[in-house]
């Protein structure tokens, strides 16, 4: 009987929080996006730390082309973003806010790199909803998550932790943001982060 | 403990049939209305926007009642949104367009809302697209913790009154194409007196 009402309880806690959930969507994801509501802030544990080189990776882009972080060492500094999921609120509310930004990002000689774990098609027809974006958007979807799993942000769920990490041109990490995966992190935190490695 | 548990469900059952619910079940503008009418906002700097909105002793934060107009039009855009990026010079030929009819200039007023946006956020959207008409930001979340189930870019056109907002006689998620046909149908719908300044 205990458990029961333990069961509710925690039943009825989630139900009045997934209520009031708060977050905008755009009218371009209006019928599409899954919510499926709050979730567990974050489930893993990084494996990386700022001040340590960031292990280099090599994936595939939408575009097709394989992209090495190692390509931007010494030219530019990489804001490596890792998302949880196409076609789900919060991700798709990101991304677009980094591509009106691309001057800001430029200034600070930044390239973003947008990583999921889902596949290429999927990620390719999210893109496009968004109006594309101007920076490679790769897929770790097989070996499924590995370059998440390196870095220590694969949830248990496949998914990924959403993550931000800033890589300096000497390809050392400067800034590691692990953000619940119930909320946008903030534009300027990151802006603010890259204007103090320039 | 399964008394707290007990008083708990009990609490979390009201919450759920007496707030929840008939919240859910009302007409989304009266809803609206009373969101709108709650919101405390902080106020343009700029000296010309206080102009425009009346607001040139107006404290730091003010509520939208408190604009001076007999019609306010509000688009509630994020800078994170793809729609409403490429929706942005639309929006600016709107406030052109009622600028540019000078009957209503004085009555019907304009501005936006970065639901969800820091003034930094709503600042890039501001640089980018050069918005004519006062655009304000979402510190606090106050307003994406208060106007739910809505799509961005999103059109409420208001009826002001000594000090509040009256009445939501138009509310729709979604961009126009047409910035003069969209004004006609907001001029007609609000049902305002053609007449010089008042």
């Amino acid at each position: 009987m205990k458990r029961t009402i333990r069961a509710a309880f925690l039943g009825l806690v989630f139900a009045v929080l997934a209520g009031t959930a708060a977050h905008a969507v755009s009218e371009s994801f209006k019928g599409m996006i899954y919510d499926n509501g709050p979730l567990k802030a974050t489930d893993s544990k990084l494996k990386v730390r700022v001040g340590e080189q960031a292990p280099d990776f090599t994936l595939r882009s939408i575009s097709g082309k394989k992209v090495s972080l190692s390509d931007y060492k010494g030219k530019n500094n990489v804001v490596i973003s890792f998302i949880p999921a196409a076609w789900t609120p919060v991700c798709s509310d990101q991304w677009p806010g980094y591509a009106l930004a691309q001057d800001v990002f430029k200034k600070n000689e930044a390239m973003v790199l947008g990583i999921s774990t889902d596949n290429i098609p999927s990620l390719y027809a999210w893109t496009s909803q968004m109006n594309g974006v101007w920076f490679p958007v790769l897929s770790d979807f097989w070996p499924h998550g590995e370059v998440a799993r390196m870095y220590g942000v694969l949830r248990s769920d496949g998914t990924a932790d959403r993550t931000i990490l800033i890589v300096d041109k000497k390809g050392r990490i400067r800034y590691i943001g692990l953000h619940s995966i119930n909320t946008r992190p903030p534009l300027e935190e990151i802006i603010q982060e890259l204007e103090r490695i320039r | 403990m399964s008394r707290t548990f007990t008083a708990g469900l009990g609490m979390l059952l009201f919450l759920f049939f007496f707030t929840a619910l008939p919240l859910g079940a009302q007409d989304p503008r009266e809803e609206h209305l009373r969101a709108l009418n709650s919101l405390s906002l902080y106020a343009p700097e700029d000296a010309g926007e206080r102009q425009y909105l009346g607001l040139k002793d107006a404290p730091e934060k003010i509520s939208l009642g408190r604009i001076e107009a007999e019609v306010l039009i509000v688009e509630v855009f994020s800078m994170y949104c793809p729609h409403c990026q490429r929706h942005a010079p639309d929006a600016n030929k709107l406030y052109h367009a009622l600028d540019s009819r000078e009957e209503f200039r004085n009555k019907i007023k304009m501005i936006g809302i970065g639901i969800g946006n820091s003034p930094y956020e709503v600042g890039l959207f501001r640089e980018k697209y050069d918005p004519p008409f006062p655009l304000f930001d979402d510190r606090g979340s106050a307003v994406v913790g208060t106007l739910s189930g809505i799509y961005t870019p999103h059109y409420f056109g208001l009826k002001m009154k000594d000090g509040s907002i009256r009445e939501i006689f138009y509310s729709e998620s979604g961009a126009f194409s047409d910035a003069e046909a969209f004004l006609d149908m907001i001029v007609e719908e609000s049902g305002i007196q053609r007449g010089g300044n008042s």
